[in-house]
């Protein structure tokens, strides 16, 4: 079972993450803010915020769900802690680091540091650059190295083939994968594969940089690099949360576990090789990119629906669709989080249809479905996780008042943030604009109610961290006895 | 405009997933002890995900062919234009542009013929997106450095056209356009 020292570390990394989230989503508030005219930033203000933003959230909800599956991997195997808290102080450093290159160096290029902007940011202090590539190569090793050791950790239990359940596939198999391990396995090769990728494309960007320019990259092959780092781990980290869904939703419903099926397994197979290839949607309006895998991209990312839908939204409707289960907040936030996967994906789904996406490619729709996905998604599994993390010696779980209440506010503040969006989208509104053109008539309109949206969804954000961090501050100075 | 259309269709889709998964909602709420979920689940779900992928395939045949690759690729443009796009501003030429002293010219396109834009970057990535008079994105294509994308369109409407970035490419990045017209 668990230990008091898992418990600790686990409390201080969910402290850490909420504190930087509500941190996050004030940048994103003073961003729509601008674009909404009610404050004036300087445009460099403007993308270092945007850049902090975006580095923050992304690294904050991988780890979130880092941290989850690596809690409750400790019911199947021994996790190491001293990894767990090398990967805590290394991300601290990083973020640290990050931050500075940011709002002292004015490192403004954008959290996916597309090549070659980082190197030709008349912006940003000389330091800037090289300082947030070392920074990256620090949260990179840090993380490779907890994916690794959790691989390691299974692959003592388990054999890879049945990491991957394929016994499974066979009638009568004689050692049975939880669906936990699998989709664990299947998602952290994904985020091996993204973070190897990420290391590869900043060893080029110091090749270049200490060549004198004597070197330069090719701009195609570091923009699908990048894409395979930056889809792949945005991606994965919600499938972490997938993961959790599948160990702990039947447990807190006062239901049977979920078992590994045939069909379970074929899809998280299936899963790993789709969301490898579906990037190249990033890449469709680059005409020379090889169109064989321009319409690999499409098909990727549409068959990468089949797995999701098909089986693992279908098992959760079929959990709860006519069956007395105990409802609770931490199931209740999965359910939902689980509708705004399936929304967010459906505005992806359009989106990697390429003749959708040459009028849709950077226009606000692109926020808009993956803060569906993230801000409706994968931040209600990772608070459901947390909630149950930090109540489950308490037996608070019942859903009170305060609790409707606190969902209704972070419902209406996310509903009416993410419309502004894909309003915005649908009326060719360009994304990543500090201001907006005047003939862009509701643009500046729908920044200022995405943003007062976004200050609902805020409050109920503060109510969460407040209820969760309090209890994992009383587990964080919890003694043994 | 199409972007009208994604919208609707998007709602419409959003909406149907949200009423499926507030009715099994309200269905787990259900005081009848003898209701334990679904009958036949497999084969539910082997409906499920068959509907699913026919759709899938019906959307992917239909659209594939709709992507901008494959439009007037059989047609000779009648018009040629040279894009160089440079941090924070779009070159347009129907001559070629030397990268080393690199200059643009105001553009005049005929209606209802095949132009092809050449684009490509003399420095960092960046958008190139064509807007029509109502500020509506109607195609687009990425400058990149070293490459050269070319994108094919045909003006059906005569009128002021306006191109913006649509790829982060610095601080100047919202205020890097131009034109050209249509008639």
């Amino acid at each position: 079972m668990e230990s008091l020292n898992l418990k600790k570390i686990t409390s201080l990394w969910i402290i850490t993450i909420l504190v930087l989230f509500v941190v996050a989503i004030v940048l994103g508030i003073v961003m729509r803010l601008n674009q909404g005219e009610v404050i004036k930033l300087e445009p460099l203000a403007f993308y270092t915020n945007m850049t902090t933003h975006g580095i923050t959230m992304i690294g904050i909800w991988f780890v979130a769900g880092m941290v989850s599956v690596n809690y409750l991997m400790e019911r199947y195997v021994k996790t190491s802690y001293s990894i767990n808290l090398f990967a805590f102080v290394l991300t601290v450093i990083g973020v640290v680091i990050l931050w500075t290159c940011t709002y002292i160096g004015n490192f403004s290029s954008g959290w996916t540091f597309l090549y070659p902007l980082p190197l030709k940011d008349s912006g940003s202090a000389p330091w800037a650059t090289p300082m947030y590539l070392v920074a990256l190569t620090i949260l990179g090793i840090a993380w490779l190295v907890w994916s690794v050791s959790l691989m390691a950790q299974v692959l003592k239990k388990y054999s890879f083939s049945q990491l991957l359940a394929w016994q499974h596939l066979k009638s009568n198999p004689k050692v049975e994968t939880p669906p936990f391990i699998l989709i664990s396995t299947v998602t952290l090769i994904g985020v091996i594969a993204s973070l190897i990728a990420a290391v590869i494309v900043i060893v080029l960007y110091f090749a270049e940089y200490f060549s004198n320019g004597n070197f330069v990259n090719d701009a195609l092959l570091m923009k699908n690099l990048t894409y395979f780092f930056g889809h792949t781990i945005a991606n994965e980290m919600l499938y972490l949360g997938v993961a959790v869904i599948y160990e702990i939703f039947a447990e807190v419903s006062g239901r049977p576990k979920w078992k590994t099926t045939w069909y379970v397994a074929l899809a998280w197979n299936c899963s790993l090789v789709f969301i490898l290839t579906a990037f190249f949607h990033h890449l469709y309006m680059d005409f020379v990119q090889p169109e064989g895998l321009q319409i690999i991209g499409q098909l990727a990312s549409y068959l990468a629906s089949i797995p999701a839908v098909g089986v693992t939204v279908f098992t959760i409707i079929l959990a709860v669709y006519r069956v007395r289960i105990k409802w609770s907040i931490v199931n209740l936030l999965f359910f939902i989080g689980v509708i705004g996967w399936v929304i967010g994906g459906l505005g992806a789904v359009i989106d990697a249809t390429i003749s959708n996406n040459v009028v849709l490619h950077n226009t606000l729709w692109v926020p808009a479905h993956f803060h569906t996905y993230n801000a409706m998604g994968n931040v209600l599994f990772s608070l459901a996780f947390f909630y149950w993390f930090s109540t489950q010696h308490i037996k608070i779980l019942v859903i009170s008042n305060q609790t409707l209440y606190t969902m209704g506010l972070l419902l209406i503040g996310g509903i009416g943030f993410l419309i502004a969006f894909y309003m915005g989208g649908a009326d060719s509104v360009p994304r990543r604009y500090s201001t907006y053109p005047s003939g862009l008539a509701s643009a500046s309109y729908l920044a200022k109610i995405g943003a007062s949206f976004a200050m609902l969804y805020l409050g109920a954000v503060l109510i969460f961290f407040y209820n969760i961090s309090k209890r994992c501050f009383g587990i964080l100075y919890s003694s043994p006895y | 405009m199409q972007q009208d259309s994604i919208l609707h269709f998007f709602l419409i889709l959003a909406a149907i997933s949200t009423i499926v998964f507030v009715f099994v909602f309200f269905s787990s709420w259900q005081d009848d002890t003898n209701n334990e979920g679904v009958k036949n689940a497999l084969r539910k779900r082997f409906w499920f995900i068959l509907i699913l992928l026919v759709s899938l395939g019906i959307f992917a045949s239909v659209t594939i062919p709709k992507s901008p690759y494959f439009l007037f690729a059989d047609e000779v443009p009648s018009k040629i234009i040279h894009v160089s796009a440079m941090q924070y501003a779009f070159l347009l030429s129907e001559k070629n542009i030397d990268a080393k002293n690199p200059v643009g010219e105001s553009i005049i396109l005929p209606s209802n013929r095949l132009v092809e834009f050449r684009v490509t970057s003399l420095d960092v990535n960046h958008g190139f997106a064509i807007y029509n008079s109502e500020m509506q994105l109607i195609t687009q294509t990425q400058a990149m450095p070293g490459y050269v994308n070319s994108l094919r369109y045909k003006f059906d409407k005569p009128g002021k056209y306006q191109v913006l970035c649509l790829e982060l490419c610095g601080v100047g990045h919202p205020v890097m356009q131009s034109t050209f017209k249509v008639q």
